[in-house]
């Protein structure tokens, strides 16, 4: 089978600007967090990563993976056994040291919202206001009302406002203190999923205008692509890669990282001379890979098209109609399958022998041993 | 098929059913005729002497135990659910073994620990002089302390239960709000807790308010010893039933606000995902203070006053008590509990089974009448069966039947607390299902229905049993003549100070009561 390649350059990521965030303060600083619920065993290890200040984090991966454990360590609520965690600047958390969640300024977003089911709306966005004076508080809480459209909504209890609405008083709770980060563990899972996108914007619109540190926890990467100006994946307690979302999606660092983000295909090759041989066609090395021969690459569904090719002998096995795309599973003579994404009119019949057309611009390898643990 | 069902309902049922809520609220409504026409120069005489007296001691032993008993109640079931420290789990139970010591039991106790040469005096003027003197039992004190040391459970049970099913996030995200410690349990804990709090100390002043052993053996001037006095002392029935009458009021209007404000806190119920908070583990400074506290708490309540009981018991068994006498007391007990449990359960199974599958109006309203024992303390209810069955049918005054009646209309309703949930859980889908399989109503009823709430029908039953072990007043006012149980032993010896000779009767009581707490806890340990 002939490769057919359009030999690009990988887009790299918007350089722009970098070096003006680069200026932006660290707000959030994790070295090399550890934090173990049991001694001996660790629910995060060894993670580091840092939030400049306006930023928006997501904290990504599958349930267990330590995210919302981050989250909490980063609260305080958790004490951590190794490494250290800096708030501005300031020694928050190290062994033996934990500054008390009430002196961290952190606001705090609970997947079930947690608001005090026996206080008004007004009063719960102005829990954390009682230091200032009367006047002030009630002005600050009528500016959070206004600002999350809640206005109206004053003498009401929780348990008289609907999903989104309670979510709001939540966001508008935790931002009347002005923290210096805001946490929010998983803060749409709650919600309508028809409601999710709409809330989604609304948050991001919020943070921005507010200008709000913010770190979330999700498990969808659509949710953290949507919202996230950098990604931190977790995976069994440790930190896979810390990233723009572009570069998490495009050029994952483990193969785990590149499952997880998205349809993946790994496709055994051996490395010569600086090209990758492998079932489907030839890919070039273009530098970033520095293992030993026996590798595989990382194909998405996107990165390749399908062309009916009477004498092919790779042939369409299924096809998921998914509204705007269709996802074909494509049988290679090896047996192995491949992903291919067509558009929503590319219509096939199953068994349709099959030319395949890579179109990736860049080449993700891995060395083959690492994607065994996949079950790839 | 439901409605064929209903058709098939025969009618003698319902009128069974409309004839035992007659019955119980009989004495209800008996007491209300007789005091509403009474003599007006009754109610003026009452008004000006005895009303002010006893309202006052009565509302004030009310707010002092209510006190007592949230302080004590709040802290220990907070030591016990935030806290980790060794023996926690054996504390978390023994906590609720005060339940089984009934109140004139702790109450005969402390006159003897507190009463003039008793041990705690001698204590104290071996350290302040011969001239030192402790308050006395007879007195506010004494009585606020013995009901506080008696009811603190209810508190303790059902704010461990809150505390067990609080959602950690409202006090995580009040310190996230920058609450300090202090402010998160005054502002937030406590207040969703609440609810819990109220509903045990409702419990512990609808105690206080009918409790007539405690009060009648340390002389303090309640509603209820007033009404007993008014009975036996003087014959009078018609100030008995005045008296009555504002006590029922009292236990009323009281029910009613409680009932109110449970509606008005539904919202408090924590919803989503439970965080349940950790226990703190303790080091050893903080292990001896809470251990310290467990153990006076319950070494007043339950330990000391049960090693003084098997003390003085076998003692009282070598001086020869296990007489002949002594087993006619047992027997009593136990022929008269178990008749008046059987007899209840008989009675009340019609009430809940056609509340709970034909909840008509009527069917309902029969349910909720059967409840009114529970504003009838005992010496109220007993004054309304006296009166009722001498000008009635004399000729049953003075036998064991009206004793049972007593019984029936007292703690038919916790029967019925138990039975009640027992048929709901009994899906009528089943009683269908073995009808269409050809099965008639008696049969249906007897291999469908009964099997599957037997379990419940018998906790029912032991507890009206045991609650009738232990019924002090009705049982006194009412008994046959030289018919007397073992509450009623226990009674009369230590009104005349025979500690000795009330111990082994009290001992019975207290022993044959401890299953039916930890019975009752074990379900109230699982629901939570």
């Amino acid at each position: 089978m002939r490769p057919i390649r359009e030999d690009q350059q990988p887009t790299a990521p918007a350089e722009g600007g970098r070096s003006e965030e680069e200026k932006r303060p660290l707000v959030v600083e994790l070295r090399k967090v550890t934090c173990a619920y049991e001694a001996g065993h660790a629910a995060i290890s060894d993670v580091s990563f840092s939030v400049r200040e306006g930023e928006i984090l997501c904290l990504l991966g599958p349930s267990g993976c330590g995210k919302t454990t981050t989250l909490r360590v980063i609260a305080g609520f958790e004490p951590v056994v190794g490494g250290e965690v800096y708030l501005e600047g300031q020694l928050a958390s190290a062994p033996g040291v934990l500054l008390p969640t009430e002196r961290r300024r952190v606001g705090m977003v609970f997947q079930e919202y947690a608001l005090f089911p026996h206080l008004r709306v007004v009063d719960n966005i102005g829990f954390g206001l009682r230091d200032l004076p009367a006047v002030q508080r009630q002005t600050q809480v009528h500016a959070m009302l206004a600002m999350t459209g809640l206005t109206g909504l004053e003498r009401r209890y929780p348990h008289e406002l609907s999903g989104g609405q309670q979510q709001r008083v939540a966001l508008a709770r935790a931002l009347a203190q002005k923290p210096v980060v805001l946490l929010l563990d998983e803060p749409f899972s709650n919600l309508d999923p028809d409601m999710t996108g709409k809330m989604r914007e609304e948050l991001r619109d919020l943070l921005e205008r507010t200008k709000t540190t913010a770190i979330l926890v999700t498990h969808d990467h659509e949710e953290a692509f949507a919202m996230a100006d950098r990604v931190a994946v977790l995976n069994n307690g440790r930190l896979e890669q810390f990233d723009t979302p572009e570069t998490i999606y495009h050029t994952p660092s483990t193969p785990f990282v590149a499952d997880f983000v998205g349809q993946a295909d790994f496709i055994p090759g051996t490395l010569h001379n600086g090209k990758v041989l492998t079932e489907i066609g030839e890919f070039p090395n273009q530098g970033g890979y520095h293992g030993g021969a026996n590798v595989v690459v990382m194909v998405r569904p996107d990165d390749i098209h399908i062309l009916p090719v009477e004498r092919s002998a790779a042939r369409i096995l299924a096809r998921q109609f998914r509204g705007s795309e269709n996802l074909y599973t494509i049988g290679l003579p090896s047996g192995r399958v491949v992903h291919s994404s067509e558009t929503s009119t590319s219509v096939y019949p199953i068994g349709t022998p099959v030319e395949l057309r890579i179109v990736a611009t860049h080449t993700v390898l891995f060395e083959r041993k690492q994607t065994q643990e996949l079950g790839a | 098929m439901a409605i064929a069902a209903r058709q098939t309902l025969p009618p003698s049922i319902s009128f069974l059913a409309l004839g035992v809520a007659g019955l119980i609220c009989a004495p209800l409504i008996y007491i209300v005729y007789l005091a509403l026409s009474a003599d007006s120069a009754v109610w003026s005489r009452l008004w000006t002497t005895r009303i002010p007296e006893l309202l006052f001691n009565t509302v004030s032993l009310a707010v002092s135990v209510s006190a007592g008993t949230f302080a004590l109640g709040v802290s220990l079931a907070w030591c016990i659910v935030r806290y980790e420290f060794p023996g926690r789990r054996v504390w978390e139970w023994a906590l609720v073994l005060p339940l089984a010591m009934p109140t004139y039991v702790l109450a005969y106790i402390y006159t003897y620990l507190l009463g003039a040469g008793g041990p705690v005096e001698q204590l104290w003027q071996a350290w302040a002089g011969p001239e030192g003197r402790v308050f006395s039992p007879h007195s506010y004190a004494g009585a606020t302390l013995v009901m506080t040391l008696d009811t603190f459970p209810f508190v303790y049970l059902l704010t461990r239960a809150a505390l067990l099913n609080f959602n950690l996030s409202y006090e995580e995200v009040a310190r996230a709000c920058g609450a300090s410690r202090q402010r998160r349990i005054l502002r937030v804990t406590l207040p969703l807790i609440r609810p819990a709090i109220v509903a045990g100390l409702s419990l512990v002043i609808l105690y206080v308010a009918s409790d007539f052993g405690a009060v009648s053996l340390l002389r303090f001037q309640t509603f209820t010893y007033a009404v007993y006095q008014q009975i036996t002392g003087r014959y009078d029935q018609a100030a008995a039933s005045v008296l009555s009458l504002l006590l029922v009021l009292f236990a009323l209007i009281f029910l009613v606000t409680e009932r109110w404000f449970r509606e008005q806190s539904r919202f408090y119920q924590t919803t989503g995902r439970y965080r349940t908070p950790a226990r703190k583990p303790c080091g050893p400074l903080r292990t001896g203070v809470i251990t310290l506290y467990l153990v006076v708490v319950f070494g007043l309540a339950f330990g000391l006053p049960a090693i003084l009981l098997i003390h003085w018991s076998s003692a009282a068994v070598t001086e020869g008590a296990l007489d002949a006498r002594f087993l006619g007391f047992i027997r009593n007990s136990v022929v008269l509990s178990g008749l008046a449990a059987t007899f209840a359960l008989l009675v009340g199974s019609p009430l809940a089974y056609l509340a709970s599958r034909w909840p008509s109006k009527l069917n309902v309203l029969c349910l909720q009448a059967a409840y009114a024992g529970y504003v009838l303390p005992g010496p109220v209810g007993a004054l309304a069966l006296l009166v009722l069955f001498s000008h009635l049918a004399p000729f049953w005054y003075g036998t064991v039947l009206v004793l049972i009646v007593a019984y029936i209309v007292h703690f038919l309703p916790a029967g019925l607390q138990t039975m009640e949930p027992a048929l709901q859980q009994v899906n009528p889908n089943l009683e269908e299902a073995a009808r269409s399989l050809g099965l008639g109503p008696i049969r249906t009823l007897r291999d469908t229905t009964l099997p599957l709430v037997r379990g419940g029908f018998i906790a029912a039953w032991v507890l009206m049993f045991l609650q009738s072990m232990k019924e002090l007043p009705a049982t006194l006012l009412l008994r046959p003549v030289g018919f007397d149980t073992l509450a009623v032993r226990v009674w009369l010896e230590a009104s005349e100070e025979y500690y000795k000779l009330a111990a082994p009767s009290a001992l019975l009581i207290v022993i044959m009561t401890l299953p039916a707490i930890l019975l009752l806890v074990a379900k109230d340990w699982r629901a939570a």
